[in-house]
């Protein structure tokens, strides 16, 4: 893959997608940081049990999109949502009763830079249920291992689970969080460029793991990479300068983009 | 022969830059050398005078009475020839015993010439509990306002104008001089406030002289811990609280023990923030020996700084009063020691217990 | 691989209401919990400032009424009197000294006995006598009128106390009590009448004093070095000199006027330049800051000349010498020294370093260091030196950090260029980290003279501000400094008293002393902070 070459990524070709739902509606989502606004008239509907990939260079809002959905922006000083909605399943989550903790249980994510906690493997993993107060030791055992098979995670640790979690490799790292986030059995993982710190062999990995995921688990991942976006996603969403510019199924923006911006980008010539 | 003197151009050369960064190098090593050297004449000549005061040769080595009795004012008198020294209840009886002994022999009673020195016999007992229960009350009074203060000012305060002014306040205070706070501590507590020179106005005013130590150090160690731990853990669906509590505060912790036991060391260790607001210069009973509970809040103890300063500054130096000087320098310093020294032993034992 | 199916839930259940106190969630409530303790905090830091204040503002309003007083009940009229008395004493010191100095020469090198060194000074003493005669009339006077204005200012303060016995039996509606009490209110025109009316008197005997004085060193007796025979001549022109001034001092008797208002501003200046700090004397109450505010500088400047060279020069050799054994042995013990409490230091110097730095000043080899030898155990150099010590930690542990920070790139950078080590200490990481290292030498000082407990046991505690004439010797003198001076005197005063608050407002000046000190030094390391980006 030459990056000088254009149009050098090679894409999968269409998968059996299946029938397909939505899951995800975003109506003329506009968000600020103060005063600078960084989303303008976001509109996206996303499919249930795809995985949907945030393309576009740094500062187009695509991170900033991707923690709207389970509203870790609320932690963020001085963010505003001026005009729009998200709505998951119908519902409204900026909605008055929509209690944001409860959401983060349905909607995990997983972040740029792993950020395990120093606690050992095991209780990493049921850190989301011990905090749900989940006490029974064999439902805890139970959980551990499926959502540590589940992240592809179980071989390499399962004899090591008392061990700080620290001490896993990067990609090792990586896929714990994977396995704590859907140990809280969510419906969509977010993940925040989950590949950027890792090296190419643990990024395959985790790019195995996404695809046997998606079967159970609607996932929207940002990346930096085409070829990840390619690699892994059932449709892509470009953004630029906090603009929706083209969301289409993922073969059709690689090799056959409507706007010319979006061509520009995944030939490598900005971004 | 001579040996050879290599000719290249990287042979070294002896130059006057070279002497002289020899000498600069001398004189910093002799700087360094010379600090470590006058600290430890001080801790040397205080543990030596003072370990004769507090250690002794026979079972149990160490002087218990000292450790253990009140002050008492020494008498040194001649006796029959015999150079005597005795505590106050001691003199007193050993005169009754003697006048009872010359009235059975039917001579006049004995005159005795006695100098006096205060405080110069008994031990110190007084003032170490006085200085347990002060560094106590107000180490809690100023963990909870300082830890709350901290966790509220890194995890909750948003970065308004306001907060930063708190911050540069609590900054600025750390580096006002002790006297001051006690001061500031004489005026609200012992005379606004009525408390009158007590235990509760000394806790208060030492509480709040450390109070911004610990709000600086809890906050340095609460952002020391990294953001991912709590985007993380909120992001599993706890709550603000659960992350704090489960995913933060205990990685704060080493952080926040260290600076405070350094704090209680401070606490410990100050003299004129209690002068006016929490310390008697005698006092008869021990604190709890009261009337009334309000009592034990209300009424000031002794303590061993102030002791010190009593002792060093009230009483003339000489043979006699060096005992009780030394032994209570003495006996202080190994209780501040003491508490500097856990602190970082503590800090090494808790770093390895949680790393990141 | 068999991953966990999601929870089949038949809505997207994320509503919830959460259990609510007062209209407030656990989590909010957790977070005003917090809020109160940061609230308080900052009420109490708040309340610091405001007590300081309470307690001395109101030192300035008493102050002025104590200037007031000192006006009106005559004592500044009489203090024009007692000064040319002090003026004129000071004059037969050093007329005393000369003499001394000639005893000293005609027996010593002079090899003659006692009674004919004596014998020899006749004329001196001749002098010495005439002189010191001339001013016994208003030696008189002084004391005369002195207790007049004395006695003045006395029924003024008693009639102060009936008035305030007579507002707090009214107030506790004891009326009879009260009608009890009459004040009989002091007609200060009268009386002070009774002191200026004798303004000829004082004129007289004031012309008297300069036509004697005058004249009593018209004729100088021959001493026998010419050193000694200069000095006479200086104390000739100084007598003439003070002969001349006593009409300048007379004219301003005559145009005293005990109704002049104090003005307010008086009460602040006499507070900040008042060159004496002088508390329950039988004459007049001074409170001016400056002796104290001197004595904590020089404590200070001694103590920061010994610790600025040692905590820098160790913090360089640590950060850049020393090998890492040698950092491990000297990092922990210097934070030891630390945590040695100031009470404890104090103890040490008068125990030990007072006693042995007079026996080092007396020993021969020394005598060339001015100040040398000196007879008190307790100076500003004893204190000094134990200040020294509290400051070597605190400079060298932030001087340290600085060195520290400046990146490794730099030095690298340097040696590369092939510049040897000492050229890369001190023209790269010492400048870079220079604005680190002079905020550590502000926050030292900001310690030291903060400091209480050492300066109170081993300054020596005279309030005087030192002789600086003679140079440095006046660094072995004994001082008396601001936080000495609260910690000795506070506990002695009267609550309210203008005394009390005198003390508190020297305890504003240390707050703000400290404010600045500090203030200076977190905007020099911001700065510093900038420029390495």
């Amino acid at each position: 893959m030459e990056p000088s070459a254009p149009l050098a990524i090679r894409v999968p070709a269409p998968r059996d997608v299946g029938a397909t739902s939505t899951i995800i509606e975003i109506e003329d989502f506009n968000f600020s940081y103060g005063a600078k606004q960084a989303l303008f008239d976001v509109n996206l509907k996303l499919d249930a049990r795809r995985v949907t990939a945030f393309i576009g260079p740094s500062g187009c809002g695509k991170t900033t999109l991707l923690r709207c959905l389970n509203r870790m922006n609320d932690l963020i000083d001085g963010t505003v949502i001026n005009g729009g909605r998200i709505r998951i399943h119908g519902v409204d989550i900026n909605g008055p009763e929509v209690d944001a903790i409860e959401l983060r249980k349905r909607v995990g994510m997983v972040f740029q830079k792993s950020n395990p906690f120093p606690k050992s493997i095991y209780e990493n993993v049921i850190y989301g249920l011990r905090i749900q107060g989940v006490g029974s030791k064999s439902r805890l055992d139970e959980i551990v291992e499926k959502s540590l098979r589940g992240a592809a995670l179980w071989d390499e640790v399962k004899d090591r689970l008392h061990e700080s979690g620290v001490g896993l490799s990067g990609g090792q790292q990586q896929r714990l969080c994977i396995a704590r986030a859907i140990a809280v059995q969510p419906e969509v993982i977010l993940m925040d460029e989950p590949c950027s710190a890792l090296d190419p062999i643990a990024t395959a990995k985790v790019e195995e793991l996404i695809h046997d995921l998606k079967k159970d688990y609607t996932i929207i991942i940002v990346t930096h990479s085409m070829q990840q976006a390619a690699r892994v996603s059932d449709k892509t969403a470009f953004f630029y300068l906090g603009r929706l510019v083209e969301y289409d199924d993922t073969q059709t923006i690689f090799m056959n983009p409507a706007n010319p911006q979006t061509e520009a980008y995944v030939s490598g010539r900005f971004g | 022969m001579p040996a050879p003197v290599p000719n290249h151009p990287f042979v070294t050369r002896s130059s006057r830059g070279r002497l002289i960064e020899g000498a600069v190098f001398w004189l910093m090593r002799l700087a360094t050398y010379f600090v470590l050297v006058c600290g430890l004449c001080v801790l040397g000549d205080i543990f030596l005078k003072g370990g004769r005061t507090v250690f002794q040769a026979e079972f149990p080595y160490v002087n218990v009475p000292f450790l253990t009795q009140a002050p008492e004012t020494l008498y040194v008198f001649e006796h029959e020839g015999q150079k005597m020294q005795l505590g106050d209840r001691d003199f007193r009886a050993f005169r009754e015993a003697a006048t009872a002994k010359a009235k059975a022999a039917g001579q006049p009673a004995p005159q005795f010439r006695t100098e006096s020195y205060v405080y110069s016999a008994g031990g110190i007992w007084p003032c170490i509990v006085g200085t347990v229960l002060l560094v106590v009350g107000s180490m809690s009074i100023a963990l909870i306002l300082g830890v709350a203060s901290a966790i509220y000012l890194n995890e909750y305060a948003k970065d308004t104008p306001g907060v930063r002014a708190i911050r540069l306040a609590i900054l600025n205070l750390a580096g006002v001089p002790s006297i001051v706070f006690g001061l500031f501590g004489f005026g609200l507590f012992v005379i606004f406030l009525d408390w009158n020179v007590s235990l509760l106005a000394g806790w208060f005013t030492l509480a709040f002289m450390v109070l911004p130590v610990v709000i600086t150090a809890s906050e340095e160690a609460l952002k020391a811990v990294p953001k991912g731990f709590r985007e993380g853990s909120l992001a599993l669906g706890a709550t603000k609280w659960q992350t704090i509590r489960k995913n933060v505060l205990p990685y704060a912790l080493p952080g926040i023990l260290t600076s405070s036991i350094l704090g209680i060391a401070r606490v410990a260790g100050e003299t004129a923030p209690i002068m006016f607001t929490a310390a008697y210069v005698v006092r008869d009973k021990l604190p709890w020996e009261v009337e009334k509970v309000s009592d034990f809040f209300f009424q000031g103890v002794m303590a061993l700084p102030y002791h010190i300063y009593v002792v060093s500054s009230k009483i003339p130096q000489n043979e006699y009063t060096a005992r009780v000087q030394y032994g209570t320098a003495f006996v202080f310093l190994f209780i501040v020691a003491v508490i500097a020294l856990s602190s970082i032993l503590l800090r090494n034992h808790l770093r390895r217990r949680y790393q990141w | 691989m068999s991953v966990p199916p999601p929870a089949k839930a038949p809505a997207f259940a994320i509503h919830r209401r959460r259990t609510r106190i007062l209209g407030l969630s656990l989590d909010q409530c957790i977070q005003a919990f917090f809020g109160g303790h940061a609230l308080t905090a900052v009420i109490v830091l708040t309340l610091i400032t405001v007590f300081l204040f309470k307690e001395g503002i109101d030192f300035f309003g008493q102050n002025r009424e104590n200037l007031r007083i000192y006006r009106q009940s005559g004592m500044e009229y009489v203090d024009v009197l007692r000064e040319l008395e002090r003026d004129h004493t000071s004059l037969t010191r050093y007329l005393y000294d000369i003499r001394l100095r000639a005893l000293q020469h005609l027996t010593g090198p002079g090899g003659r006995s006692l009674p004919e060194a004596n014998a020899a000074l006749a004329d001196l003493d001749a002098l010495v006598e005439r002189f010191g005669d001339a001013v016994v009339p208003i030696r008189g006077f002084v004391s005369d009128y002195g207790e007049v204005a004395v006695g003045i200012k006395t029924r003024f303060i008693e009639n102060q106390d009936f008035a305030e016995a007579k507002r707090q039996y009214l107030a506790a509606g004891m009326v009879a009590e009260a009608e009890a009490i009459t004040v009989a209110p002091i007609d200060f025109k009268a009386e002070v009448a009774a002191i200026t009316g004798a303004f000829p008197e004082f004129e007289a005997g004031g012309r008297d004093l300069a036509r004697e004085v005058a004249s009593t060193v018209q004729q100088l007796p021959a001493l026998p070095t010419p050193e000694l025979q200069h000095r006479l001549e200086r104390f000739q022109q100084l007598a003439r000199e003070y002969a001349a001034s006593i009409d300048g001092r007379l004219e301003q008797m005559r145009t005293w006027q005990w109704d002049r208002p104090v003005p307010a501003t008086q009460a602040f200046t006499a507070f900040i330049f008042g060159r004496q700090w002088l508390t329950a004397s039988f004459w007049q109450d001074w409170y001016g800051i400056v002796p104290l505010f001197v004595g904590s500088l020089m404590v200070s400047a001694i103590a920061l000349s010994l610790a600025v060279p040692l905590g820098i020069g160790a913090a360089i050799y640590v950060n850049q010498f020393a090998s890492r054994r040698e950092q491990q042995l000297i990092k922990p013990t210097i934070e030891f020294i630390s945590a040695i409490p100031s009470v404890v230091l104090g103890f040490f110097g008068i125990a030990v370093l007072g006693q042995a730095l007079r026996a080092l000043s007396q020993a021969e080899w020394l005598a060339w260091v001015p100040g040398f030898p000196f007879a008190e155990r307790l100076n500003a150099l004893t204190a000094g030196c134990l200040l020294a010590l509290i400051a070597v930690p605190t400079i060298f542990t932030l001087a340290e950090d600085a060195l520290n920070n400046v990146p490794r790139a730099f030095r690298e950078a340097s040696y590369a260029l092939g510049a040897s080590r000492l050229q890369t200490i001190l023209r790269i990481i010492v400048p870079a980290s220079l604005s680190g290292i002079i905020s550590a030498v502000l926050l030292g000082l900001g310690r030291v003279i903060g400091e209480t407990m050492v300066v109170l046991l081993c300054a020596g505690n005279r309030i005087a501000i030192p002789d600086f004439t003679q140079g440095l010797t006046a660094f072995v003198q004994p001082v008396h400094t601001m936080t000495g001076i609260i910690a000795q005197e506070m506990g002695e005063v009267v609550r309210g008293s203008i005394h009390y608050r005198a003390l508190f407002v020297v305890g504003i000046v240390l707050f703000f002393v400290a404010l600045l000190i500090n203030f200076l030094a977190q905007k020099i390391v911001r700065r510093h902070r900038i420029s390495i980006g």
